[in-house]
Parts: structure tokens; sequence; C-alpha cells
């Protein structure tokens, strides 16, 4: 019976010493991970400032007027295709009237 | 057996002891009350440290949700001069990655303190290479730094922000208030070495961030518009200009251009000048756009009707012994007519039939000579006198768009209440204040300021003015496919020099509408002193079609000939 208690109070002792030392390493690990997550929404905001800095309008037309030799549609060569749904047939108007850019050229549209 | 010497002694020592016990007594009362205060705030002062925190400065959108303004945590370098050994080499190395030159280094090194900063809010690879470095006495600390990652894009309206993170221009200095993030100083404890002992829980009382406006700006519209406007400015050789575009049910801003721009995120280097919001706090002489608010106010009040007939005295009429000109030598002609061809003298003789009260009374209902109240800083008020200041050729010039001043903003709303059917809308640009987890804050809605002129009014307006653009002087503005009502204007600008008006200093400018039947946008161009041809009809007219025409793709907006495609999309 005294050895049973003795044995038992041991095994609390380490129970609690155990506890303790978890305890501070898991209190490191808290602050390791606050830390890199402090790290990774800095790199979140570097990266949405490069995206929305690579997705600006202006950049966007510099690249497909310079790089992917695009045009801006002329006068006329845009149409809205509204669809109504109230009918089967598919009208299209003569082509003359469609003057879709469909092949580009040196930068140039040809319909 | 004798007591005496050692009694003596005793009370010797007695003695001994009470006065040095006294004397004890007397330096703890004079630490402990008398010089008690003055002591703690030394002993404060040595062994704790006040430091600041300030939260995030909220973030700018679009109204599709693309960021145009937010900040991003930056390294910022630091130097402690008393714990360097030898400053100039420190300074060579330090030199080619902070881009400053070794011996202002050396400068700021070789001083008696603590702490210098050395470079703040430098770029993440700066603090990289530093960091790699690693040098004795340099430290790198992080800070929120502003980023305007679209540059110039609508940097008028967005203003920017100064180093220690306070709104300076633009919504940043108007809506200071809101963006800027909440600050919390903390006192934290040094130890015997002067290490910083961080009281518990500091990491969970992180400062919040500031609130996040959503604009009414569309950055497409606004691209465009900057585009085609920095394109006029260009090729007309004018000293700047201005693109506001409107949606006139709501006053809500869709662009808002000024040349020539300016990148936000390097101001330092530029005059006040260059940032300055043109289209709120310049005015100008609107010339004949103004004859577009005299007719409104003319038909309302019944006073004229399209088909009313106006002589137009063969070009020339005389008034307070000045003689008014038309470009033309009109004849008869119908009030329709005195707006398509911009007649000085018809606009004249409307003013007139009007009287100075009712002209005066509808200026004003069209809100010159005051502030739109748009939540943006600087706006002025424009000059607008009273009738008893007037003098006897006022109420003719002011018909024809002279002697008074306006902003662009002021007459791109009265443009826009034709729009609207006679009711004027407060201009706004922020919709949207949200907190940092993007629960609405504040949501503004768009605010009717009053109604001016009848629908009917608005409507025949409407008619006479898509006349200007299919006969009139503004046919440049035409867009194939749309119906356009708009007005041109060309205004000779006062000299400063003569003090009279210049006849080579003019402001060319066009507004008006799209599709005139049911319009999705109001809009104003204004070029000062295009060079060569100057003309409103000449120079912005084109500006017009040309923005009207993409941003009426971009919004989808059908073309009166559109072919409606039908579909069956239930067999596909």
């Amino acid at each position: 019976m005294k050895m049973l208690t003795i044995l038992g109070g041991v095994l609390l002792a380490f129970v609690f010493v155990w506890e303790r030392v978890d305890v501070v390493r898991l209190g490191y690990q808290i602050e390791r991970l606050k830390t890199q997550k402090i790290l990774l929404e800095r790199e979140r905001d570097q990266l949405q400032v490069k995206f929305s800095a690579l997705t600006a309008p202006e950049r966007i037309a510099k690249v497909a007027t310079e790089k992917l030799g695009l045009v801006p549609p002329q006068q006329g060569q845009v149409l809205m295709v509204h669809q109504t749904g109230d009918g089967p047939g598919l009208s299209l108007p003569p082509a003359e009237q469609v003057r879709l850019a469909r092949h580009v050229t040196t930068g140039r549209v040809s319909e | 057996m004798t007591a005496g010497p050692s009694r003596g002694r005793r009370y010797v020592m007695l003695l001994l002891l009470l006065c040095g016990f006294s004397v004890i007594l007397f330096r703890l009362v004079t630490l402990q009350v008398f010089q008690a205060a003055e002591l703690t705030a030394k002993a404060d002062r040595q062994h704790q440290k006040t430091v600041s925190f300030e939260g995030a400065r909220g973030m700018v959108s679009d109204r599709h949700g693309k960021v145009l303004a937010m900040n991003v945590e930056v390294p910022s370098v630091f130097g402690v001069p008393t714990s360097l050994d030898s400053p100039s080499t420190v300074a060579r190395h330090l030199s080619p990655v902070l881009h400053i030159r070794s011996d202002e280094l050396v400068r700021k090194l070789q001083q008696d303190k603590s702490f210098v900063w050395l470079a703040r809010k430098v770029e993440p690879e700066q603090g990289r290479r530093l960091e790699q470095l690693s040098l004795d006495g340099i430290g790198v600390v992080m800070e929120g730094r502003r980023f305007y990652p679209k540059g110039p894009l609508l940097a008028h309206v967005l203003g920017f922000s100064g180093m220690d993170g306070q709104g300076l221009e633009g919504l940043e200095r108007r809506y200071d208030s809101h963006l800027h993030g909440e600050k919390r100083v903390t006192v934290l404890q040094r130890d015997a070495l002067g290490r910083t002992v961080f009281p518990k829980g500091l990491a969970e009382q992180v400062p919040t961030p500031g609130h996040a406006l959503t604009l009414t700006v569309d950055e497409v519209i606004q691209y465009i518009a900057e585009k085609e406007l920095e394109d006029a400015v260009t090729h007309t050789h004018a000293k700047s200009g201005t693109i506001i575009v409107v949606e006139p049910q709501s006053g809500a801003i869709l662009a808002m251009a000024v040349s020539p721009r300016f990148d936000p995120n390097v101001v330092a280097a530029l005059s006040p000048d260059r940032w300055r919001n043109r289209a709120l706090t310049d005015t100008y002489e609107p010339g004949s756009t103004m004859k577009m608010v005299v007719a409104a106010a003319a038909i309302e009040e019944k006073v004229m009707t399209p088909d009313s007939m106006v002589f137009g005295e063969n070009g020339h009429m005389v008034i307070a012994n000045t003689t008014i000109h038309d470009h033309d030598k009109l004849g008869w002609m119908t009030f329709s007519e005195v707006i398509q061809k911009s007649s000085n003298i018809g606009a004249a003789k409307t003013g007139m039939a009007l009287g100075e009260q009712r002209l005066y009374r509808y200026l004003q209902a069209f809100g010159f000579g005051q502030r739109t109240e748009i939540d943006l800083p600087g706006e002025v008020s424009g000059l607008l006198k009273a009738p008893k200041a007037w003098g006897r050729r006022s109420l003719a010039s002011i018909s024809m768009g002279q002697e008074v001043g306006v902003t662009p903003l002021q007459m791109v709303s009265a443009v826009a209440t034709l729009a609207n059917g006679g009711v004027m809308m407060k201009p706004y640009v922020v919709s949207e204040v949200r907190d940092q987890k993007g629960r609405l804050l504040k949501e503004v809605l768009p605010q009717v300021k009053r109604r001016i002129v009848s629908q009917d009014t608005a409507r025949t307006m409407t008619t006479m003015l898509e006349g200007v653009v299919t006969n009139g002087t503004g046919t440049k503005a035409a867009i194939p496919g749309f119906r356009v009502a708009g007005k041109t204007g060309t205004a000779q600008k006062i000299d400063s020099r003569t003090g009279a008006y210049s006849s080579t200093q003019f402001v060319g400018s066009f507004v008006g509408y799209v599709p005139a039947e049911s319009p999705r946008l109001a809009m104003i161009v204004v070029l000062d002193e295009p060079q060569g041809e100057a003309w409103g009809g000449a120079v912005a007219a084109p500006v017009f079609r040309r923005v009207g025409e993409q941003v009426l793709n971009y919004l989808g907006v059908s073309r009166e000939d559109t072919v409606k495609i039908a579909l069956a999309m239930k067999d596909h």
C-alpha cells in the first residue's frame, strides 16, 4: 500500500512536470505559427499588390497591342448579341453587316 | 563589579545607532516622500519603453472590387550610432543596398544619438539583402507602406497618404478617419540589459486595421477616359484636360480623369499643381455649353418652344454699347436651331426674355455658384454673381456662358439632370465602407437633390440636344448606332496680362449623354488651351465619341440596330 502511494506520488509529479514542459513547448509552437502567419499575410499582401499591378487595364492594353499584336475594335465592329429564347431559328445578319475580327495579321484586323 | 564603563559604552552604542537610524530615516523620508515622484519617473524612463502600434490603412477598391490602394508591410532601416565602431565602414556596405550616398549615411551614423532612421519603407528585396549583410548597429523594422498598384490610374481622386500613414490628398484625406488603422500605445518593460520584455498577450492586441472603401468608379471606364484624354491633350497640345463620366440616374461617378496625370506612388518630386483635381478645383467660363441650361429654363418657363422663331440679326447685335457676334450671319431660325447652331445672339435674346431674376434662379437651381457636395476635398463653388452685381451686358453674357465660372463637375451634374428627366442627383464617389471583417458600416445610396425642370422639358431638351449632334456644331460626337444628345462649348479665356478676352487662349468642351432615349452615361470633356483649331466641336466632341463608344461596348449597351439573335437553348 505504501509502495503504491509513493509510486502514485512519483507518477503525479511526472505528469505535473510533463504538463509544464508541454505547455512551454506548445507556447513556443504557437509563437512560431504566429510568426509564420504574419509572414504569410505579408506575402499575401505583396502578391495581391503584384496581381493588381499586373491586371491593370493599362498594362493589359499594352501587352495586347505590343506583344500580341491585337488592335482595339473599330467603329461598328462590336455587335451585342442578345439571347431572347423565344424562337428556335438562328437568324444571322448578312456577312457584310457582321464585321467580326477573325484574323490578326501584323497588327491589323482582317475580317 | 562595576557597570559604569560598559553602561557608558552601551549609551554610546545606542547613540550611534540612533544617529545612524536617524540618518537612514531622514534619507528614507527624503527619497520616499519628497523625491518620490521625480525618482519614480526616472526609474520608469530607465526600465520602461513606450511604443505605438498602428493598424494597416484600409483598402480602396473600384465598384467591382479591383484593388486601387492598399497597405503592405515593408522594411524600414535604422541605425544605432552609439554602438558603431566604424560608421564609414558600415556606410560603405549600406550605400549600394539603400541607394543612398555613403557620405550622407556617415553623417547620420556619426550623430550622438541612440537611434536614427536611415531609410524608411524600402523595397522588400532591400530588406532581405540587409538581413544577409547582418551589420552590427543596423536594424530593420516592418512598417506599413501605401501602394497604388495601378500607378497613375484615378490618382487625382485617390490622392495619397504621407510617410506616417496620414491621408494628405483626395479620398485618402477625405476619408482619413475611416481609412487609418487604430493607434495603440503600449508600455513595454526593459530588463537590466535594456532588452525589451513584451507584456503577456501583446500578440493578441494587434491594432485593428482601417476600414475599406468601395468606389462607384469602374477602373475600365476610368482607363478608357484617361487614355483618350491623354491622347487628346497630346494631339491638341492643350495645357490640361478633364473628363467626368456620371451615371445620370444615381449621380455615381464612373470615371474622373485629369491630365496631366501623376503617380501617387512617387509624389515627393512633384509640385502640388500636378496633383490638384482640376475637375472640381478649377473654374472656367463654360461658353456655349451654358446655352443648354438657359434653353431648359426658357422651355420650362414657356418663354420659348423648340419651334419659336428667333431672329439672328445677321450675326451682329449691339447690347450696352458692345457688339455680340455669331460666327455665321444667321437670320430667322427656330429655337432648336439656336441651340443647334450655338447662336450667341439667339441665346442672349432667350436670356433677356427670361429676365435677370428667373435666369439667376435657374442657374442656382442647376447648381452653379455652389458646391455639388461631392465626397472629395478641395471643391470650389465657382462664380455666379447675384443680379444686383450684374452689369448692363451681364444678362446676355451669362446666357452665352460668359461672366460665370463653373467647374467641370458642376457642368456635368447639370447635363446629367436633363439626362435624368429633370431631377438632379448628388454626385458621389464612395459607395460603401466596410470594416476589416467585411461587415458593412456605411452604404451610400443615390440622393436626390431636387427637381429642376419637368420631365416634358427634359424630353424636349433631349430632342434639341440630339439636333446639335445630328445637324449642329457637335456632329463629331455622334456614335454610330446610338442617339447622342449634347452641346459644344468654346470659351475665350481672360488674358491675365490685359484683363480682356484672349484671341488665342480657349477652353474647348463638350457635354452630353448617351443613349439619348435612355441615358446610361453623362459625360463632359474639357480641354484647356488646345492649340490650332480650338472649337469644342472639333477638339472635345471627338473625344466624347471615342470614350462613349468604348464605354457603351464595355457596358454591353445595345445599338439601335442591334441584331437580336434568338437561340433555342433548350435544344442544345
